[in-house]
């Protein structure tokens, strides 16, 4: 870890996500902008490329992963330990007790929204087989296109399935982030961050995950209009674009 | 290409000595003796097979017919001896046995000979195991075949190798033309993993094939169609970011063809003949993502000299063409340096890398001139030593990208600057037709900078199994 802090932030720092107009589903979207929006809270300068392969050149599978000097670190995580080490940190000025709150709402972010993300895209037949897999293997060729579509679909169910969630409906999935979003939402406050006046890199979580939900289109609307129920988090998802984001054209 | 095993034929060729390569022809008998039997008409009434099983005997008529045509007794023995070869060479037999005989029966004429060829049907089901070694690596390959499947000489073959860099699996059936032993076609379908330390690499194939056989005139042709589904990725977190770059997944579906003459009298220690093989690969034209013109070649040339020592020339080249616009995978491209091309550089490490791993190059040369002595003072000679000889040899070679957009005066240009070279000596052993066993001493010249040199620059020992 010495040696990673002692070389500055290059200025050739990269992020690798799929392809923005026709692969990236929801879920990587939302991770992608996340991380995203933390590095430009840091002040850091990256640059965003897109990749047909980017989830198979990630050293643990998923996106996004970043790519400083000699390093590529994945994930949102790793990438706030990697920041960290170099000297820029966004939750220095937290106590301990605000930190282990933080890590708990990441944690409900991450196991909820994220989850539940996974859960409508690929175990909820009509958007898979309309929306994921057409977009999930639009660069190859057929039959290749399909069988990593299958082979991914797969993957996520059997994940779904291990940690509870196969029985789910999606009734049930819109509820659990309709209380999600109620926690967030009161935790927030009318603050304009989540700890007072500093983003940390929570904000950058919730901003990433809830930003994306409410502009992508999907089969339903639905999840989108239960975020939206809860005006302190669309007015929240609206500062943080408009402050840090405004110099992009498109949102997703 | 990286994807090729160098250590497993996969295509079902029996690599055992044939018996029949030391049999010697059928004996002179003095010249009295054997003008009396030349002058003597016979006439062949008969040729029969006796202990056939499962085979078809449609398939035989081919292999013996010419026996019919014989004029006199030399004559007959020559052909049962030759028609005895051809029923060998069908693989479906352990033991051909030939029995001329004069004729019996009502219809027997005076001079009227009768042939049966006695023969011993291999088992249906056979099974093998062999340990493998290849270049640096080590494999154990379980074997199991059904030859003349369905009693036109097919062969069913599966083959599983569990390997210390690799562990692969094959099916493949092999269908010959009956009467047109030469003529064949094969499927095979298969699952590879390769790992390529010098790319910090790792590769699974998974794919399918069918390949047809067919000699014209001097020379034997294969066509071929390919489909592969192949998996890239980083052998080691520490892999360089160009070759990050390029894991992932990619489907090539490519045909090829494969002309080749073929006049040495042995693959691994040729004393004479020569050998020319040109080898053409499209893909992206019937599916897939690969987009590419692969063509490559190789050239051989042996000639025996004074004191019973060989003199051995060889060209190989090729060149990778990216259709499309998009750029060449690090699994078509080409590798060079080591024991089979460029001795004195590491295992494929030489030309265009980034951090330490070789990226391959889209074209490529390489060139050999070796002279193969016996042992000085021939020690053990007529037995054991001679299966042993000195060896001197210089190579050469060159692998880099090409511009394509400049001309072919650019492209010469390019892979004649930087040229790495090597020479040394050394003996060799023979190992049976299969493998030779090297121990040099060699000096490499026209080191780039990024080539990897095995051992010290002043020269070094090494021994290599090829």
């Amino acid at each position: 870890m010495a040696l990673v802090s002692a070389e500055p932030w290059p200025e050739n720092a990269t992020l690798y996500q799929p392809l923005k107009e026709d692969q990236i589903l929801l879920s990587d979207c939302a991770s992608s902008l996340a991380v995203q929006a933390y590095l430009r809270m840091c002040g850091l300068p990256v640059q965003v490329v897109c990749r047909a392969n980017a989830e198979y050149m990630s050293p643990s599978g998923k996106i996004p992963f970043i790519h400083v000097g000699n390093q590529v670190v994945s994930e949102l995580g790793p990438i706030v330990q990697f920041t960290k080490a170099k000297g820029h940190s966004l939750s220095d000025g937290l106590d301990d007790v605000q930190r282990a709150e933080m890590k708990a709402y990441m944690e409900l972010v991450n196991n909820m929204l994220l989850t539940a993300e996974l859960f409508i895209q690929w175990c909820d037949d009509a958007t898979a087989a309309e929306i994921s897999r057409p977009r999930y293997s639009s660069p190859y060729s057929w039959p290749l296109n399909n069988i990593l579509a299958y082979q991914k679909q797969w993957e996520v169910r059997r994940k779904m399935n291990a940690i509870g969630w196969g029985g789910k409906t999606l009734e049930q999935v819109y509820e659990d982030v309709s209380q999600c979003c109620q926690a967030l939402s009161q935790r927030l406050g009318t603050q304009p961050y989540f700890f007072s006046k500093q983003p940390t890199e929570l904000d950058a979580l919730v901003f990433g995950h809830l930003f994306t939900i409410i502009t992508t289109r999907l089969t339903s609307g639905e999840l989108a209009e239960r975020i939206k129920g809860f005006s302190n988090l669309l007015s929240f998802c609206r500062r943080i674009e408009q402050t840090y984001f405004e110099d992009k054209s498109s949102s997703t | 290409s990286v994807t090729s095993l160098d250590s497993i034929p996969m295509h079902g060729r029996d690599l055992t000595v044939h018996p029949d390569d030391l049999m010697e022809p059928p004996e002179q008998v003095n010249d009295s003796k054997q003008e009396i039997l030349e002058n003597k008409d016979v006439v062949v009434q008969h040729v029969n097979i006796q202990g056939l099983g499962r085979t078809k005997e449609d398939l035989l008529g081919y292999e013996i017919s010419d026996v019919f045509h014989s004029k006199n007794l030399i004559d007959v023995m020559r052909k049962a001896h030759i028609a005895r070869q051809r029923l060998l060479r069908l693989g479906i037999f352990k033991q051909v046995e030939v029995l001329i005989d004069t004729s019996e029966g009502t219809d027997a004429l005076p001079n009227g000979l009768d042939v049966t060829f006695e023969v011993t049907e291999v088992k249906r089901l056979t099974g093998s195991y062999n340990t493998m070694v290849g270049n640096n690596e080590g494999s154990m390959v379980l074997g199991l075949k059904l030859p003349n499947t369905f009693g036109r000489a097919e062969k069913l073959t599966f083959q599983f190798s569990y390997g210390t860099k690799e562990t692969s699996y094959g099916l493949s059936f092999f269908k010959p033309q009956p009467g047109n032993f030469e003529r064949n076609l094969t499927l095979n379908l298969y699952k590879v993993t390769g790992q390529f330390p010098w790319s910090s690499l790792k590769e699974t194939d998974k794919g399918m094939s069918a390949e047809l056989n067919f000699p014209l005139g001097v020379t034997n042709h294969t066509l071929k169609w390919e489909g592969v589904w192949r998996e890239l990725g980083c052998l080691a977190r520490s892999a360089s970011f160009a070759v990050r770059e390029e894991s992932g997944h990619s489907l090539k579906s490519a045909l090829s063809h494969t002309v080749s003459i073929d006049s040495r009298n042995s693959a691994i220690f040729p004393s004479r003949g020569a050998l020319l093989q040109i080898n053409q690969e499209l893909a992206g034209y019937t599916g897939g993502d690969a987009s590419f013109l692969k063509e490559d070649f190789e050239l051989q040339v042996n000639r025996r000299l004074f004191w019973d020592s060989v003199l051995s020339a060889s060209l190989w080249g090729g060149m990778l063409y990216p259709i499309g616009g998009q750029s060449s995978s690090i699994a078509d491209r080409f590798y060079l340096g080591g024991p089979t091309s460029v001795r004195g550089f590491g295992m494929y490490s030489i030309g265009p890398q980034s951090e330490g791993d070789y990226l391959g190059g889209e074209a490529y040369w390489a060139g050999g001139l070796h002279l193969y002595t016996p042992l000085p003072f021939r020690p053990g000679r007529g037995g054991f030593g001679d299966l042993f000889r000195t060896h001197f040899f210089l190579n050469a070679g060159n692998l880099c990208n090409l511009n394509y957009g400049d001309g072919p005066q650019a492209h010469l240009q390019k892979l004649a600057e930087c040229i790495r070279w090597s020479y040394g000596a050394g003996i060799v052993l023979r190992l049976g037709n299969i493998a030779r066993l090297e121990l040099n001493y060699c000096v490499p010249m026209g080191v780039q900078s990024g080539d990897r040199c095995t051992g010290t620059r002043a020269g070094h020992y090494n021994s290599k199994l090829l």
